[in-house]
């Protein structure tokens, strides 16, 4: 069995590389949890690559059902078709739609499944999805057939925590939380991005990064993403480093909310 | 001996259950924890704990069985209660901290293990409340133990940091930011809010709106001939009225309130909101903006007459009346009374709208005789401290039937 590693875009912490080769191995979906921007999306990109599969995202938005993740039987269509006696209508399979789990489990080889952001839908959804991530398999009413997977898709959940996920779902998954990157590990992250970047830039660039991140009343603290969007946009504007902490330049780039800019100016150096 | 540890999690106040457990299992049998015993904390931490305010419970199970290691007399959670007291930290003021350090302490050049040492010997002997002193852990101090102290340097237990020179802290739990007990934030304060709506939508009214999907669905099942079915409506039901204290000892809480005022008007899902404000205690007028100026003002009648007692009615405010802005007839200093004390109109609101909660962002755990007003107006009305928990429980108060 290959093992998920630590790819050239993405810098996973061993305890992170731990939780995605167990919940491979016990064919568990694997809950990831933690702050906005600590990569929680990019993870199944990566392990996507490093084992080489393929990935299929569910999004999921406010007004998803689980229903959504499984099968659409588009009735409007037949209903169109029988009435200008167009197509086979009798076909009801010819209606069926199969969602972003239906098609996960009809692929051939094992995929990467993403369900991304679980925590913005209804509150019962996790629970309408207990049976189908466990037996990985459902049944169509309208064709009486069931669906059932032909390589167990290996299932990453990620979550912003804005909702409690019940506990019966929770007692399914394997679970890991992803903490706010240290210096070291944020050094690495950040040079995995640009492997060219100035080591003075670097150091004061973050030396920002976490005193703004220290602030008490900050309302929105910048997360790691935002940290190398900033780190670009200090290259192409050709800052040098000591400008940085005296100037500020582009700090918008991480500070986004008009009462943290005053915050950030006045406490920051 | 892992059975052992199974119990141990359990007694911690971790609901491991038996799948959970078996899947543990599994993962050794399959030699995922391979023979370290980092890897083995992980493997186990990944399927027993869900969620990362847990993990410090989990630390101390695993301890616990693993290395024989206990946790001698950890401080307790009450002990952590009387020491809860970081709306005291201002009152302390630079002056009277310089003043404490000057003095010649008690524990003045003490070593950092002889500190440890007597906080663990108080740890052990204490059993009640001291606040202010020289010897016992407790708040307002001068010892080196203990929270909101003055002293340069020492022990802090729980609460927040007053003066940030506490140079161990003992019962601060790493994660603990993300407890159910943390004053909330904006995101935080809508999700509580949302509450009001999932309830609303259970509520038992009649099927009056075209189910349009559903009809699509039936008719098309039926071969083209027209079915058609009703769904209760989903708008959401729920009016609010929010009153909220404004100025004086409320201006610590400045930006807790704007977050809530925020999300309240963020959350666009109502029928209606209202918001007024008032000063310290609802009188005979409410005012329209939180500066509270005389004129700029409507009638609290006004408000009875036309916000009719549907309206879940939310109050925020500290309840830090002096008895006489309470309970005496000229007790509003800023604007008329209109005959009728504050008490009483509190009584009047309560009478009219049923459905009232009261949000106190320092409110007092558990009985506290000493805060007289707070004291009354709890009895008056259900009072929920100004914190996730405490909105979600109001919440569920708001959509109760009496």
């Amino acid at each position: 069995m290959s093992n998920f590693e630590s790819t050239k875009e993405y810098v996973a912490s061993e305890e992170l590389m731990a939780a995605v080769n167990v919940a491979i191995a016990l064919e568990k979906p694997l809950l990831i949890k933690g702050e906005p921007g600590t990569g929680k999306t990019m993870l199944a990109k990566a392990v996507a690559k490093s084992l080489n599969k393929e990935l299929i995202i569910w999004n999921i938005k406010s007004t998803t059902k689980a229903q959504d993740g499984l099968y659409m039987y588009d009735t409007i269509q037949r209903l169109y078709d029988g009435q200008f006696g167009e197509g086979e209508v009798k076909d009801i399979s010819r209606y069926i739609k199969l969602g972003k789990l239906g098609e996960a489990f009809t692929k051939d080889e094992q995929v990467i499944l993403l369900i991304d952001e679980i925590d913005k839908a209804d509150l019962e959804f996790p629970n309408d999805l207990l049976w189908e991530l466990d037996q990985m398999e459902f049944y169509i009413h309208e064709t009486k057939e069931s669906v059932k997977a032909k390589k167990r898709p290996i299932v990453i959940i990620t979550s912003n925590a804005e909702k409690e996920l019940p506990d019966a779902f929770l007692r399914r998954c394997i679970f890991h939380y992803i903490d706010f990157p240290e210096k070291e590990l944020m050094e690495e992250i950040v040079k995995v991005h640009y492997p060219d970047v100035e080591e003075n830039l670097l150091k004061n660039a973050m030396d920002v990064f976490y005193a703004i991140r220290q602030i008490k009343d900050v309302r929105k603290k910048p997360s790691t993403s935002e940290l190398i969007d900033w780190i670009n946009a200090l290259q192409i504007g050709g800052i040098t480093a000591d400008r940085i902490k005296s100037e500020l330049p582009f700090i918008g780039v991480i500070v986004k909310k008009d009462e943290d800019l005053e915050i950030a100016k006045n406490n920051v150096y | 001996m892992f059975t052992k540890f199974f119990y141990s999690c359990r007694s911690k106040g971790l609901e491991v259950s038996l799948k959970e457990w078996l899947s543990l299992i599994d993962a050794l049998d399959q030699g995922l924890a391979g023979s370290s015993l980092t890897q083995f904390y992980y493997v186990s931490r990944m399927i027993l704990v869900k969620s990362e305010t847990d993990f410090d419970k989990f630390d101390q199970a695993f301890e616990e069985t693993f290395k024989g290691v206990k946790h001698e007399n950890m401080v307790t959670k009450s002990m952590l209660r009387w020491l809860d007291k970081s709306e005291l930290t201002d009152m302390v003021s630079e002056e009277d901290k310089f003043r404490m350090n000057e003095q010649d302490g008690l524990f003045h050049d003490m070593e950092k293990e002889d500190v440890e040492q007597k906080f663990k010997d108080r740890l052990r002997d204490q059993d009640s409340e001291h606040n202010g002193g020289s010897f016992w852990i407790g708040a307002m101090g001068k010892t080196y133990f203990g929270n909101t102290g003055g002293m340069a340097g020492g022990i802090r237990v729980g609460g927040t940091t007053g003066y940030q020179t506490a140079f161990s802290v003992v019962g601060a739990k790493k994660y603990r930011d993300f407890r159910e007990d943390k004053v909330i934030d904006n995101r935080q304060f809508q999700l509580a809010l949302r509450k009001l709506r999932q309830f609303s939508t259970k509520l038992d009214i009649p099927k009056s709106e075209l189910d349009i999907d559903g009809t699509i669905d039936k008719t098309c099942n039926n071969g083209g001939c027209l079915q058609i079915v009703m769904e209760k409506p989903r708008k959401n039901a729920v009016k609010l009225l929010l009153l909220m204290d404004s100025g004086g000892t409320m201006i610590p809480y400045t930006n807790l309130l704007s977050e809530l005022f925020q999300s309240v008007h963020k959350s666009n899902h109502y029928k209606d909101v209202k918001t007024y404000f008032f000063h310290n205690c609802i009188y005979s007028h409410v005012y329209k903006t939180p500066e509270c100026d005389n004129g700029d003002w409507i009638e609290t009648e006004w408000m009875f007459r036309n916000l009719d007692s549907d309206y879940k009615v939310i109050i925020v405010g500290d309840a830090a009346m002096a008895p006489e802005e309470l309970y005496s007839d000229t007790g509003n200093y800023r604007g008329p009374n209109d005959g009728l004390s504050g008490y009483e109109w509190l009584t009047l609101m309560k009478r009219h709208y049923k459905r009232i909660v009261w949000l106190n962002p320092k409110m007092a755990p558990g009985h506290a005789p000493w805060r007289e007003a707070e004291t009354a107006v709890k009895e008056l009305m259900p009072m929920y401290k100004l914190t996730v928990k405490g909105l979600n429980e109001a919440m569920k108060t708001l959509m109760v039937n009496r």
